[in-house]
């Protein structure tokens, strides 16, 4: 534990200007299921801490449409997990939620936080001990050579190879959602797909966003395809696990029962929410059969760079890709 | 009949009223943290602990203690007390990732933490080697390491010949990885003094290895200890000893004149206290072409620490498992750079029957038999060992009634015969158990008072297996008075000595020692010896405010003076082998596994188990043991593993969310069922073990299970997803 400061704005005007005035080392709080977490594991140490977890301006769930779906990013993962439209017209995206954490967890824990959870990998949270390019940059990496089972086998580096362990964010990542931000330069919309990134170099470098930009809110264009769509989670238990492998997939089909389109994205094999082009292409005019399923998923893995102990995951993830697929195709209307 | 039919303390647990030890508060309470070593294996060759101190609120960081104030508590196993014999603090030397290297107590709890964060250490150090096949690890043959009559070979008849001219032989090798306990209530308690008596609220399974363990380490008189352990939040053997943080409490508590509160991390407990050490299991088992099995070899390779010996004792139920005439056991220790292991909940016998009943499975597989038929044509009459009767077995009973209640006769033998209508794979396994019914000294105390009520003192911890609620029930039921006019001291020095409660002897020796106690109150009580009691009235004719009795009682065959044994806080217990008959509570359990038939996720259905553990005590808390225990089977058989990095040591999955225990969703039905006989020679109140023995086999059974819906045999637990695929 060190002393930081705490301040809550009332306002999200006030929570730009508080972060406007303060200085790098000041990080949002929101439900703190990650940030006390890491805080506790001395791995994160704010100077400044803002909390906009009671901000009901950012809390609102909006899923009447019908262009697009709107969260705010103070909203409870339980409430948009529980949302009864996005249920029924998107549900990847709310079983992303239920699926994560822990009912505890999903009560307290909000959808903009939820973004920027970091890796579970263990030798990044075991803290000196062990040597880690993300938490100590150049100090090297203990999981090449080592406990690898939860690595990423795609977007790794040299130097990090930590998994992205979130599931929201993959799900959104299937359905080009993009993030509002606000901060003392102005607001700005940042495509999901463009939040992230890969470890490279700078594997303590994962996103895009600037320390005093506040997360708003998670627009979702909504498409057929959502309906047709399922979040995918295998794990080592069948709760409260972080995913050994996950898909989120929507499909969508034309008037000859042929894919119209089709979304893949995987989670628990990759530095970042991993969207799979190639793999949708393979299906885009085809039929959705356990066939061309297979076909899709060996696309989606297709250039995996596996480690000693997740080489299970390129097969597994690839019938984890036709599963969801077939369980999307089945929700889909035809 | 007033016998309670729920839990006693269900109320007082679901409302929060039960204080555990680490509740209990006072204004002037002082916080403790350990910093711990972050290498496998050196010395501390300097320590810096300035930011520590200037820490606002740091009372004291204590980095090395003399040993002429706190000695090593020596090991539970070895005639000493503590969960190993090393004690840290004592030395610069570091055994183990993880091991305390400085003690820091505050005002708070906070200031603590951060100090504890502040403490740094240069090391020196040494290379590790904490597996099995670790080329450094020393590998000690334990007849020979440990010259114990009960820790030697188990050998019936030439086995290796037997097995040698067997036409059906099975071979095959079986490993089991380190797990740990992992109990909801943290270690921890609150440690203090008042005026020359150190009080310790711990939740505890040996509250007499903590006060004789302390007297030896500080040099105090066990009369001027008291531990005070009412209810322990699960100890599952984690708990069942002096833990190395007590002591140095003691000491900063003395010097402070301040109680002193410490939790334990949950990642701590993974490196600070015991676990399931890893073992490796070579079977080769012969049998006739009828099924008749003539020979078993069981060879086990277990891990131990390189201070402590903890010895293995593995083949003690797979020579008596079956009736098979030549047998040889074979138990190595193989010592790493760990922590002391000791005892997880059926600590041998749960990889034992993993082993030894997935080979009896393969035999049964090789010749086209049944194995519920070959388990049945094995069973043993007589103790094969020593060629005295079981003081009860009712093992083919539990088989026969499983298979009935499970539905056993609807199964195609056939591996992957049986499908779902989507290819799900289904398989249905079997397997037996049994467990050791030992028993241990105890010491009771009642006193029937004026007002009706009768207060009880007994040797016995409450860990939530339900001790209170059976000795409830036998006193009520026996006087015919009220649950509520019983009133129960467990796991307290102050009333009674608190052996050891482990091994599945807590209710049969608590209940033995109140049963005694029982007939001498009737006689003080001038009362029949069996007919109801109207305790008020009794005791008003006395002439007396309250009368008060005392009964100890032995295991059979031990002297009266094992009790001093007991006292002195070491361990006491006897059995399974006694003067004229050898005692063991068996168990069959029946599994049903299906496998996806793309991601190949195995689950769980439905498990029957049937246990002979005697008489039933408590019949809620009784099923309820049952069923948690069939759960950690099911952890154990395909989720639980502790991760070992070879190069760092200590434990990698070190928290709740990573150490894969089962959840509610992961359990399907579990049907319990009980032979409920019994037994005429254990104790008077013919109750055997049933903690234990509840989990053994149940991880053979489903692995058994995943062969019968796969084709494919898995000898290395826990089986995961990567292993179906
Ligand atoms: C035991 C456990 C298991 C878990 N299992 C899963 C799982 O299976 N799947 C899964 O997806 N997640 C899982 N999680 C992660 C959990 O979902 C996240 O911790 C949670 O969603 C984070 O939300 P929060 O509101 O608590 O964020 P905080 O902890 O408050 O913040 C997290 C990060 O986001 C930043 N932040 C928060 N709000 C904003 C904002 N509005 N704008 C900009 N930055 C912001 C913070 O500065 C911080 O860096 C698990 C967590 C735990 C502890």
């Amino acid at each position: 534990m060190r002393p930081f400061s705490y301040t809550a704005p009332a306002t999200v005007a006030e929570a730009v200007d508080v972060l406007a005035a303060s200085g790098p080392g000041t990080k949002i709080l929101a439900g703190g299921t990650t940030l006390y977490d890491l805080m506790k594991l001395d791995i994160e140490a704010p100077t400044a801490v803002v909390d906009v977890h009671r901000l009901t301006e950012l809390a609102a769930i909006d899923t009447t449409g019908p262009g697009e779906f709107s969260f705010g990013a103070a909203a409870r993962m339980a409430d948009v997990a529980d949302d009864p439209v996005l249920r029924r017209d998107f549900p990847a995206l709310a079983e992303s939620l239920a699926k994560a954490a822990s009912q505890q967890l999903r009560n307290m824990a909000t959808v903009g936080g939820n973004l920027l959870q970091r890796t579970r990998c263990g030798y990044f949270r075991g803290g000196p001990a062990f040597p880690c390019n993300k938490r100590e940059p150049g100090s090297g990496c203990a999981a090449f050579g080592g406990l690898d089972r939860g690595h990423a086998i795609f977007g790794g580096s040299d130097t990090c190879v930590a998994t992205y362990p979130g599931d929201w964010a993959v799900a959104l990542r299937a359905f080009d959602a993009v993030v509002d931000v606000i901060g003392p330069r102005g607001e700005r919309t940042v495509a999901i797909a463009d939040l992230h990134v890969e470890p490279g170099d700078t594997p303590q470098r994962e996103h895009t966003l600037a320390g005093d930009e506040l997360i708003v809110r998670i627009r979702v264009p909504v498409t057929s395809a959502g309906r047709g769509s399922t979040y995918h989670k295998i794990r080592d238990r069948e709760s409260y696990a972080f995913a050994l492998v996950s898909v989120a997939a929507g499909v969508a089909f034309d008037d000859q029962g042929a894919v119209e389109d089709c979304r893949i994205a995987l989670g628990g094999v990759a530095t970042l929410p991993w969207r799979c082009p190639a793999a949708e292409m393979v299906l885009t005019g085809e039929r959705l059969t356990e066939e061309s399923a297979l076909r899709a998923g060996e696309a989606a893995f297709a250039g995996a760079r596996p480690g000693a102990h997740n080489v299970f995951k390129i097969e597994l993830g690839v019938r984890t890709v036709a599963d969801a697929l077939r369980i999307a195709g089945e929700r889909a209307v035809r | 009949m007033n016998a309670p039919t729920r839990r006693v303390d269900a109320h007082d647990k679901v409302t929060g009223t039960v204080r555990y030890g680490a509740d209990l508060t006072s204004p002037n309470l002082a916080h403790a943290v350990f910093a711990v070593s972050t290498v496998g294996k050196g010395r501390v060759v300097n320590i810096d602990t300035a930011a520590a101190e200037a820490v606002p609120g740091v009372l004291m960081v204590l980095t090395r203690v003399d040993a002429s104030e706190l000695g090593s508590p020596g090991f539970v196993m070895g005639g000493g007390y503590g969960f190993q014999s090393l004690q840290p603090l004592l030395d610069d030397r570091i055994a183990y990732r993880g091991q305390p290297i400085a003690l820091v107590v505050a005002d708070t709890l906070i200031a603590a933490t951060e100090a504890a964060n502040l403490v740094r250490a240069d090391y020196e150090v040494e290379p590790i080697a904490v597996g099995l096949d670790a080329e450094a690890a020393e590998t000690l043959v334990q007849q020979e390491a440990i010259p114990l009559p009960f820790l030697a070979d188990i050998v019936m008849g030439d086995a290796d010949a037997a097995f040698a001219e067997s036409p059906v032989r099975i071979e095959a090798t079986y490993d089991l990885p380190q797990q740990h306990q992992v109990p909801m209530e943290l270690i921890g308690g609150v440690v203090g003094w008042r005026g020359e008596t150190l009080v310790v609220h711990e939740g505890t399974q040996n509250a007499g290895a903590l006060r004789g363990g302390l007297a030896r380490q500080l040099g105090l008189d066990p009369a001027r200890i008291e531990i005070i352990s009412p209810y322990t939040g699960g100890g599952f053997g984690q708990k069942n000893s002096l833990q190395p943080h007590v002591g140095p409490l003691a000491l900063a508590a003395r010097r402070l004149g301040r109680p002193i509160k410490f939790v334990m991390p949950r990642t701590q407990t993974f490196h600070q206290a015991s676990f399931r050490p890893a073992s490796r299991h070579r079977v080769r088992l012969g049998a006739d072409e009828t099924g008749r099995l003539l020979a078993a070899v069981h060879e086990v390779d277990q891990q131990t620490s390189r201070h402590d010996l903890f010895p293995a004792i593995y083949t003690e139920i797979t020579s008596r498992l079956y009736g098979i005439e030549h047998f040889r056991g074979r138990q190595r220790l193989i010592r790493t750079d760990v922590q002391t292991p000791g005892f997880m909940r059926a600590p041998f016998e749960h990889p034992a029957a993993f082993a030894f009943e997935s080979a009896v499975d393969e035999v049964a597989y090789a010749l086209g038999q049944d194995p519920v038929a070959l388990r049945l044509a094995n069973d043993a009459d007589v103790d094969p060992v020593t060629g005295q009767p079981f003081s009860s077995r009712h093992l083919a009973e539990c088989l026969r009634r499983g298979a009935d209640m499970f539905g056993w006769a609807g199964r195609t033998p056939e591996p992957g015969s049986m499908r779902g209508a989507d290819g799900t794979q289904v398989g249905w396994g079997v397997a037996s158990g049994a467990y050791p019914a030992s028993v241990a000294p105890a010491v009771a105390r009642l006193s029937a008072a004026a007002d009706g009520k009768v207060t009880v003192g007994v040797d016995g911890h409450e860990m939530g297996q339900g001790i209170r609620t059976a000795i409830v029930r036998l006193v009520s039921e026996d006087l015919s008075i009220a649950a509520e006019d019983v009133i129960v001291y467990v796991g307290d020095t102050r009333v009674a000595p608190q052996h050891l409660t482990a091994g599945s002897w807590g209710t049969a020796t608590a209940l033995q020692a109140v049963h005694a106690a029982l007939r001498d109150l009737r006689k003080r009580l001038d009362v029949a010896d069996s007919d109801p009691v109207d305790v008020e009235a009794a005791v008003a004719a006395t002439g007396q405010a309250a009368v008060d009795v005392e009964a100890t009682t032995v295991a059979p065959g031990q002297p009266p003076e094992i009790i001093e044994q007991s006292r002195a806080g070491l361990v006491a217990f006897a059995g399974p082998v006694y003067p004229g008959f050898t005692a063991f509570s068996f168990i069959a359990h029946f599994a049903e596994v299906r496998i996806e038939p793309t991601t190949r996720r195995i689950r769980v259905p439905r498990v029957v188990s049937v246990v002979d553990c005697g008489r039933v005590a408590s019949p809620v808390t009784a099923v309820s043991q049952v069923r948690g225990a069939v759960v950690w089977g099911i952890g154990g058989a395909l989720r639980e593993r502790s991760e070992v990095d070879p190069r760092y040591g200590g434990f990698a999955n070190a928290t709740m969310e990573e150490y894969p225990i089962p959840v509610n969703a992961d359990i399907g039905e579990v049907e319990v069922g009980f032979v409920d006989e019994p037994d005429p020679l254990l104790n008077p109140v013919g109750v055997k073990g049933l903690g234990e023995v509840s989990m053994v086999g149940v991880a053979a059974a489903i692995a058994n299970a995943v062969f019968h819906a796969t084709g494919r045999r898995h000898r290395r637990l826990p089986i995961r997803i990567e292993d179906v695929l």
